[in-house]
């Protein structure tokens, strides 16, 4: 037996030597660790309550009862997170011993991790097991909180809401701080302005125009960036993929058929039709992500269809058929898994437009409804006056930053399995 | 090569074919009443007879009264429904109620008692047979089979005519049931007769019109006062006179006519004159009369006068039986071609797009035009931009390949080409327009105020202040691809053996580059051509949007929320044949540039 190195160890040498890619698969990293860890960083929900009628838990109460989905399954991945990832390093150290030459399964990884927050969601969809939560919105007054003595509470890092509102600082500029006592314009009085037990904190980012924290706000909007990115992108890959590799496989009929559907698509502008779309059937983020997976698929079935004509002409197909192998099992075994580097290389690509895509629906008011965080709705309050430039500067950036990272671990991921482009 | 561009051509076919049954099933999946919503409305039962009359007319203009995709109601037998909506449309609330009560108990005790229920059934209630079960909701159904009777009449349309018209005839139908079914008749057709030609007269109405004044003339003649041989001679050369007039100017003549000489206009529009007579009489004679035929009955008339309103409607069903009874193969032919979807079809093919189907009633074409003459120009200089800047960058890089030059261009345009343009937009804006920072262009808009009166210089040069950031933020994007694509198939061709037989020759490094292979790289880049023309009349919706331009991309944005489906559907269909247009053209470019590709290679192999 010979020692050779596999295709994903190839890829994997030729990635590496591209320090950008590299590093943007640790930005990649960081950003979904913030978006993972988001309720522990940013959250007006205390981890700990206690006054004289007890103590309660409320923050662990609540990861389960988020305002929306999408929170609903990052917090059931922090939760899986730390018992998942001593289970892969226990794993990976011994697998590293045993199998000195080969790459760690990241891909088995990856979907052991999905496999429990799915399960994870399935256990708290049970009506009795999840804690129900009552303290949804913190509303214990700063006068109130200061008089009881034994009452205290340990918040997250920032004690913001995503969703929280606070009237009294409307569009303030980032690090505003309130202060502590305003003036009565009436009496001439100094009255307390702390109300709420979070008020002394500063708005990093500052706040829009309803004075939630911007920065909040942009943490939890990468979920919704993240997720719709993810899930779009996974939509059409399998769409795509399935039907790429029977219209190039079957070819004939079926072919002109598949053919003709992606042409067709593909004539619509791509953000157009999408537009068209989502303003039709209604908006929500569901929606998106369904209306980019469905247009989306076009591009990776011809690239799919493509290599797929390629290689059914090869040896190794017609040893395939010669052990008997089915037109199904010869497709969907042998040839798929050699045909699908073109769409890998389309997928971060693919991740990073649908980002795009969403944030300019949020930004023309097709995409997702206030008060969800959304970076595109943060860039459309800002649209609306520029005198306030931290809710269109610092969404931009993250923006560019997630997008760049995406983009760049596609261009490595090319570069790496492409050898012709590599001129 | 014709032949190859006759298939090409033929081949779009389908694909547009395929593109408008897309569109269309998009529009029907669509929830929500496109028409009722402009009218601010949820549903028609309960609505006003203005909003109601609106909402029909422009419903049977755009045709959405027709079925989706077949159209089997010209073989379809109305009379059992016709005559009880008819029935119900004049009976009393509580006669209902009580009806409904002994329907929901048992329908045999009624007279047709299941025909009855079948009919109530039809209407569409909501929740209709749970309602009928439950004895205190019967008031409140009553009340809905009410409204929804005449929402039933208003959706039968002209079907229903013959029908009703039938029934009206016969002498066993009662009083109460006949005025029923003027009402009906009412909701069914919007204008049953014709008074008057439209404003470029033809022959083909004529017959309408005259007779619609005929069936008047037969009821009046007996009361209207002969006139002397003076007062018609006077009227003669007055009518002379009127027939030479411009439209406006008589307009304004016809409101001094005297109501006393009806009768001379009337034997002029119904004896033997010329069209342009007809028409001024036919004017004349709409001035004069206020109500030429009644069509309406109170709930409470006579018999007489349901007599006469039922006369005018079975001599309405004469004059236009060919509409409503069409002879049997073009009835068959109605199954195919009188539906929605045909009528789309249609429209798109003989690109007559119609109104817009918003509150002003735009012209779709007008609207296309306005907005592409905007963006256009916009869009022509950002191509313009992104090739020269993207091709001689991507050949420097090509040339001064693995150099720290060719790194920093393409890391440049890489982080170039990973900025949204929206993004791009918005902080250029809050840069370089609001005054906080710069304030170096305009925030909104193509023109200063007051560009009008501009001298040309000064338009142009305020027009390119104006147009500088959107242009920039419209090149970005592409800039990249281009010169990415620009530096490979470069690279491509320098690592060829010719390139090498040049240099070989001893040629200066100048000319290999730009005379041997920069012919040869641009070849590829044709390929992107095709894009080019539908980008140019497609405009940006983002970019548009954020810098208050109002382009193509601004329009379909419109449409989109304001449910315009004309003015979408033509944008859909204009976009497909521009672009398949152009990834012909592109094709034939090719060959045209490039000897070694010809067109019955490209044949043989498809």
């Amino acid at each position: 037996m010979t020692s050779g190195q596999s295709y994903w160890q190839i890829v994997w040498k030729q990635f590496r030597k591209n320090p950008f890619s590299v590093g943007s698969l640790w930005v990649l990293a960081v950003l979904f660790l913030i978006a993972i860890f988001a309720p522990v960083l940013a959250c007006n929900i205390p981890f700990y309550y206690h006054d004289e009628r007890g103590t309660a838990w409320p923050w662990f109460r609540a990861l389960f009862n988020p305002e929306e989905t999408v929170d609903y399954w990052f917090n059931l991945a922090m939760v899986a997170f730390f018992p998942w990832l001593i289970g892969v390093v226990i794993h990976a150290l011994r697998y590293r011993r045993r199998y000195p030459e080969k790459l760690l399964p990241v891909g088995k990884y990856a979907a052991v991790y999905a496999l429990a927050i799915l399960g994870l969601g399935g256990i708290f969809m049970i009506p009795g097991v999840r804690p129900d939560n009552r303290y949804r919105a913190r509303t214990f007054p700063e006068e109130e909180f200061a008089r009881q003595g034994t009452a205290r509470a340990v918040y997250p890092l920032i004690p913001f809401g995503p969703t929280e509102q606070d009237m009294d600082s409307p569009v303030k500029p980032p690090f505003y701080r309130k202060p502590r006592f305003t003036t009565n314009p009436n009496t001439g009085e100094q009255v307390l302005f702390w109300r709420k037990s979070n008020d002394g904190f500063p708005h990093i980012l500052g706040t829009d125009d309803v004075g939630r924290d911007v920065l909040v706000r942009m943490i939890y909007g990468l979920r919704i960036s993240l997720t719709v990115g993810f899930v779009a992108v996974g939509i059409y890959m399998v769409i795509g993929i399935v039907l790429g590799a029977i219209a190039g496989y079957y070819g004939g009929f079926v072919d002109i058929l598949i053919s003709r559907i992606i042409e067709v698509i593909m004539l619509f502008p791509a953000f157009f039709l999408i537009l068209t779309l989502v303003g039709l059937l209604g908006q929500s983020i569901y929606i998106i992500m369904v209306v980019i997976g469905l247009t989306g698929w076009p591009t990776v079935a011809r690239l799919i269809r493509g290599e797929v004509l390629k290689q059914r002409n090869l040896d190794y197909v017609a040893a395939a058929r010669a052990t008997g192998a089915t037109n199904l099992r010869v497709l969907f075994w042998h040839v798929l898994p050699n045909s699908l580097s073109p769409a890998m290389v389309a997928a971060p690509f693919g991740i990073a437009g649908a980002i795009i895509t969403e944030a300019g629906l949020s930004l023309l008011g097709f995409g997702v409804r206030l008060p969800a965080p959304s970076w595109g709705l943060l860039l459309r309050q800002g649209s609306e006056n520029y005198h306030y430039w931290w809710l269109v500067v610092f969404p931009s950036l993250a923006m560019f930053i997630t997008v760049t990272a995406f983009n760049l671990v596609g261009n490595g991921l090319r570069d790496a399995m492409d050898p012709r482009l590599r001129i | 090569m014709w032949s190859y561009i006759v298939r090409r051509l033929l081949l779009m076919i389908p694909t547009l074919f395929g593109i408008t049954v897309v569109s269309f099933c998009i529009m029907q999946l669509a929830p929500g009443d496109p028409l009722l919503m402009q009218l601010g409305a949820t549903g028609l039962a309960g609505q006003t007879t203005q909003t109601r009359e609106a909402y029909l007319i422009q419903k049977r203009d755009l045709k959405l009264d027709r079925p989706l995709l077949l159209n089997f109601r010209y073989f379809r037998d109305y009379s059992q429904a016709v005559y009880w909506a008819g029935y119900y449309r004049v009976a009393s609330q509580s006669q209902i109620a009580a009806e409904l009560a002994v329907l929901a108990h048992d329908p045999t005790r009624l007279p047709n008692g299941h025909e009855r229920l079948a009919f109530l059934r039809s209407l569409g209630i909501p929740r209709f047979r749970a309602r009928l079960e439950d004895p205190a909701e019967h008031a409140r159904l009553a009340q809905a089979v009410a409204a929804y009777v005449q929402v039933f009449c208003e959706d039968l349309g002209h079907h229903g005519v013959p029908f009703a018209v039938r029934l009206l005839e016969s002498p066993d139908v009662d009083r109460q049931v006949k005025i029923g079914l003027i009402h009906a008749l009412n909701s069914m057709v919007v204008e049953p007769f014709v008074f008057t030609y439209s404003a470029r007269p033809r022959e083909e109405e004529t017959p309408y019109v005259v007779g619609a004044w005929r069936l008047w003339w037969k009821r009046t003649e007996s009361t209207t006062r002969p006139l002397s041989s003076t007062e018609r001679a006077e009227l003669e050369s007055r009518f002379h006179a009127l027939c030479q007039m411009s439209q406006t100017q008589l307009l304004e003549e016809l409101d001094y006519l005297d109501p006393q000489t009806v009768r001379f206009f009337a034997e002029k529009l119904l004896g033997d004159s010329t069209l342009r007579e007809k028409f001024v009489a036919s004017l004349a004679l709409r001035r004069l009369v206020r109500e030429p035929l009644r069509l309406d009955v109170p709930a409470d008339a006579p018999e007489s006068l349901v007599e006469e309103v039922a006369e005018n409607w079975i001599a309405h069903y004469e004059l236009y039986r060919q509409r409503y009874e069409p002879p049997f193969l073009l009835r068959v032919a109605y199954v195919f071609t009188d539906t929605q979807y045909a009528h789309m079809v249609w429209r798109l093919v003989t690109f007559q797009f119609g109104r817009s189907a918003t509150k002003t009633r735009e012209p779709v074409a007008t609207k296309i035009w306005n907005a592409v003459i905007v963006s256009a120009p916009l869009m022509l200089m950002a191509e313009l931009v992104t090739y020269l800047i993207a091709i001689p960058a991507g050949i420097i890089a090509a040339v001064k390949r693995n150099t720290l030059t060719d790194r920093a261009i393409s890391l440049t345009l890489f982080l170039l080409y990973s900025i949204p343009s929206f993004v791009a937009a918005m902080l250029l804006l809050l840069f370089f327009c609001y005054g906080d920072y710069l304030k170096w262009f305009p925030m909104i808009g193509l023109h200063s105020q007051g560009a009008e009166n501009f001298s040309w210089p000064r338009y142009l040069l305020d027009y390119l202040w104006h147009a500088f950031l959107p242009v920039m933020c419209l090149s970005l994007f592409s800039l990249a691809g281009l010169a990415m694509y620009a530096r490979t198939s470069m690279l491509e061709v320098i690592s060829q053996d010719y390139i090498r037989t040049a240099r070989a020759k001893g040629l200066s490094e100048f000319t290999v580059i730009f005379k041997h292979a920069l012919r040869n790289a641009l070849i590829p880049i044709l390929t992107l051509f095709s894009s080019f023309l539908p980008a140019l009349l497609g405009g940006s919706v983002l970019v548009e949007y954020i810098f208050g331009i109002h382009g193509m991309g601004r329009l379909s944005w419109e449409s989109i929320e304001q449910k315009d489906y004309p003015t979408l559907m033509a944008l859909i269909y204009i976009d497909a044949i521009i672009v398949l247009l152009s990834i012909l053209l592109t094709d034939i470019l090719y060959v045209l540039v490039d000897p070694r590709i010809t067109f019955s290679a490209q044949g043989e192999e498809k």
